[in-house]
């Protein structure tokens, strides 16, 4: 964009916003890079050790696991949403993505209720069949599974509604349905359905809660343990390096991988979709069932029926009201911050020359991919120091700058997407009229991604409202989130108590997704 | 008199309250070459698609090879079971595979034999003048020679009617007389039996044994060409 020149507004608020992130995410990322430098005859030392070995060798088959089977269920969901008829079917696809929203822990919580020694299956079978199993790789693998499969499923459903309907047709006039579907569809939508798996790889190998709950032990929990229970500091962060390195590098082969299409989604030429496929209904439709049952039902099922034993949830929720009204007031205000730097660096990134704009999406798809503890350690090793940048430590703020880290490159990707589907003719068109840049994106830029706006910021309170990985390692002493106060009680306090609070946590998670769907459904119908 | 390869009888379809096809009959014999000839948004192009079967017409009756394949809100016979050769407008070239890997699966859907798949990849190419382009991308192909990567795609699998819809609306002018040209040759040599959709009266005058010419869904007009009357 060459209308606006270097003197108008938003030079400064881009170059703001710019800065702000540089500061908030990509410091704690460059602090961890210059200790590995700095700590290189530690790191040697510790891949030496066995016991590291075992823990790169959890942590990769934590990471590949998930990502196999959380593809192998969202991907075929994925195409079943873009290619077959299923009634409902926009409540249907909400349903089936929400377990990607709830805090992972708290599905693991149900999975323990269910599966573990005193849950469900031991109460109805009168025996414990399942919580050797439950607590182990492949238990954490299966829970991880349920909770990131809605990325293989969104990311597929996507790519296939971006295949030209003319090219399957072209297939389906010479061949039956499942052979188009294995010969042309499959290899048209993989390079998404790989990048989704890398993504789930990387989510996987970043996650703390699960692995934590299920005494899994990989990276992240231990990165927890060097830094919380035996106050190493420098440990803790040599323990960062395999699990970042790693991360960063998947990260980027996913984000190269699906390149320009992360923030372009070019629609097909024609609306219809090929009729031959539509006589998949009834096994697609079954299936759909069982995993929606499984990932999401079960569990809440389980949480509520566990939640009943409470006495009073009167008493539980003011036992952790503090933890409930920290959490929403910052989860709001992380949600705000966020969504106010993103729309800016989403903007800048939409409107960026095509290389610079590869770049940036690589840069973004790394930073989202820094796995939270390490998000935790950057901050503290930036941020507790005398000076300017030690005013913040130990106050709630290093909490919403742990919300901005984690989360302002996602946000940006999704406003990016947003504001690239606004034209630059309406930009051209408004600055010809003598409007200037910043009346421009009020007036015309921003109220055409309203709903994106919406959608983002409600997603980011979600994520915010549900992070524990990052949050437990810098929230101030004396001051905890719902999800921090859930996982330190659950040592030591009644099941029940734990279950309402997660049902608890569950319950907002999912209420602004039913604003969510609300306000899609009445912007449809405008 | 022998049957018609193909008829139409009454064929309607609608797309909510509009009829895109309306009513429209048509009889296509055996080597015939017939050109459906009308302004864009008169139906020629879903006139093809319900003969493919990617439609279902909602009131009337299409028959091929003396079986009936479609009636009022049902395909009876699936696409791939019609053995057609169809070039889409935009001639939807599968971007991942090379113009054999395109070929390949055509042949391999007709149940040509594995031996002697290479041998009629070769002769068709060598047919649409494309032997040495075999494996390219369609993305390494100029637009010209991607649609006689169409052309031969369509051709591989020895349909009984071959459909094309405005296959050369893209092309420059020169190109597009070059291309007609082409498969008018190639409608001799391989006595096809085809349709071929266009607004071009030009087209029609070259390819067309018979014009159908169409105005809102409905066939209008038919009239033979001096094409027709010279093989008469």
């Amino acid at each position: 964009m060459t209308i606006w020149g270097l003197r108008s507004s938003r030079t400064v608020i881009v170059g703001l916003a710019v800065v702000v992130s540089v500061i908030v995410c990509g410091l704690p990322l460059a602090y961890m890079l210059v200790q590995a430098g700095a700590s290189s005859d530690a790191y040697a030392a510790l891949l030496l050790d066995a016991r590291q070995l075992a823990l790169l060798y959890n942590t990769t088959a934590l990471g590949i696991g998930t990502a196999l089977l959380a593809t192998l269920i969202g991907a075929p969901l994925g195409l079943t949403l873009a290619r077959v008829a299923v009634p409902f079917k926009p409540g249907l696809r909400i349903a089936l993505a929400a377990p990607v929203l709830l805090p992972p822990y708290v599905t693991g919580l149900a999975w323990v209720y269910t599966a573990g020694s005193a849950g469900f299956v031991a109460s109805v079978t009168g025996r414990d069949l399942l919580s050797e199993w439950t607590y182990s790789l492949s238990g954490a693998i299966l829970v991880l599974s349920l909770v990131f499969y809605p990325l293989s499923m969104l990311a597929t459903e996507v790519a296939a509604r971006r295949i030209e309907p003319r090219l399957e047709e072209a297939a389906l006039v010479i061949a039956p349905p499942g052979r188009v579907l294995r010969h042309i569809t499959l290899p048209l939508v993989a390079p998404a359905v790989a990048a989704a798996a890398l993504v789930i790889f990387v989510l996987a190998v970043s996650e703390f809660g699960v692995p934590g709950l299920l005494r899994v032990r990989v990276f992240t929990t231990e990165v927890f343990t060097a830094f919380a229970a035996l106050y190493d500091f420098g440990r803790a962060t040599v323990l960062t390096l395999p699990l970042l390195g790693l991360s960063i590098i998947v990260a980027a082969v996913a984000a190269l991988l699906v390149g320009e299409r992360l923030v372009a989604t070019r629609r097909a030429l024609s609306g219809a979709q090929p009729l031959a496929f539509e006589g998949w209904t009834l096994g697609t439709n079954a299936a759909a069932a069982c995993v929606l049952g499984i990932a999401l039902v079960i569990p809440l099922a389980v949480l509520a029926r566990e939640a009943l034993a409470v006495p009073s949830v009167a008493a539980v929720v003011a036992g952790s009201r503090e933890a409930i009204r920290n959490s929403l007031v910052l989860a709001a205000l992380g949600a705000t911050i966020v969504t106010l730097l993103a729309v800016w660096l989403g903007y800048a990134r939409a409107r960026a020359p095509h290389r610079l704009g590869v770049v940036a999406d690589v840069l973004f798809v790394v930073l989202f991919a820094v796995p939270s503890t390490v998000v935790g350690v950057g901050l503290i090793g930036v941020w507790n120091r005398a000076g300017v940048f030690g005013r913040l430590y130990g106050t709630d703020g290093m909490l919403l700058l742990a919300y901005v880290a984690r989360f302002l490159p996602v946000a940006a990707l999704a406003l990016a997407a947003g504001i690239r589907y606004v034209p630059t003719s309406h930009e051209e068109a408004a600055a010809v009229g003598g409007a200037g840049w910043w009346r421009t994106m009020i007036r015309i830029v921003l109220p055409q991604i309203r709903l994106t706006l919406l959608a983002t910021w409600i997603v980011v309170f979600i994520l915010a409202f549900g992070e524990l990985g990052a949050s437990v390692l810098v929230a101030p002493p004396g001051e905890a989130t719902l999800p921090i106060r859930i996982y330190t009680i659950i040592a030591n306090t009644a099941p029940a108590q734990i279950a309402a609070l997660a049902l608890l946590q569950a319950l907002v998670v999912l209420s602004p997704l039913a604003v969510l769907v609300l306000a899609t459904t009445a912007w449809r119908r405008q | 008199m022998t049957l018609p390869l193909l008829r139409l009888a009454g064929v309607t379809k609608r797309y909510g309250p509009r009829a895109a096809v309306d009513g429209v009959s048509l009889d296509v014999h055996a080597g015939e070459s017939v050109v459906i000839l009308g302004p864009s948004g008169c139906g020629k192009t879903t006139v093809l698609r319900l003969i493919a079967g990617l439609e279902r017409p909602d009131a009337g009756e299409i028959w091929l090879d003396g079986r009936t394949v479609a009636r009022a809100g049902r395909n009876l016979v699936p696409p791939y079971e019609r053995q057609l050769g169809y070039v889409f407008q935009d001639l939807a070239l599968w971007p991942h595979l090379t113009v054999r890997g395109n070929l390949e699966f055509v042949m391999a859907s007709a149940a040509v034999p594995q031996d002697a798949r290479a041998e009629r990849a070769r002769e068709i190419l060598a047919l649409v003048r494309i032997e040495l382009l075999a494996d390219r991308h369609p993305h390494e192909l100029s637009g010209g020679e991607q649609q006689r990567a169409a052309l031969a795609r369509a051709l591989v699998g020895q349909p009984r009617l071959l459909l094309l819809d405005e296959p050369f609306s893209s092309l420059d002018p020169d190109l597009r007389v070059v291309l007609r040209e082409e498969v008018d040759r190639l409608q001799r040599v391989l006595h096809l039996t085809s349709i071929y959709v266009t607004h071009d009266r030009e087209d029609a005058s070259v390819l067309a044994d018979r014009v159908i010419e169409m105005r809102e869904g409905r066939n209008v007009a038919q009239r033979q060409t001096p094409r027709e009357s010279l093989r008469s």
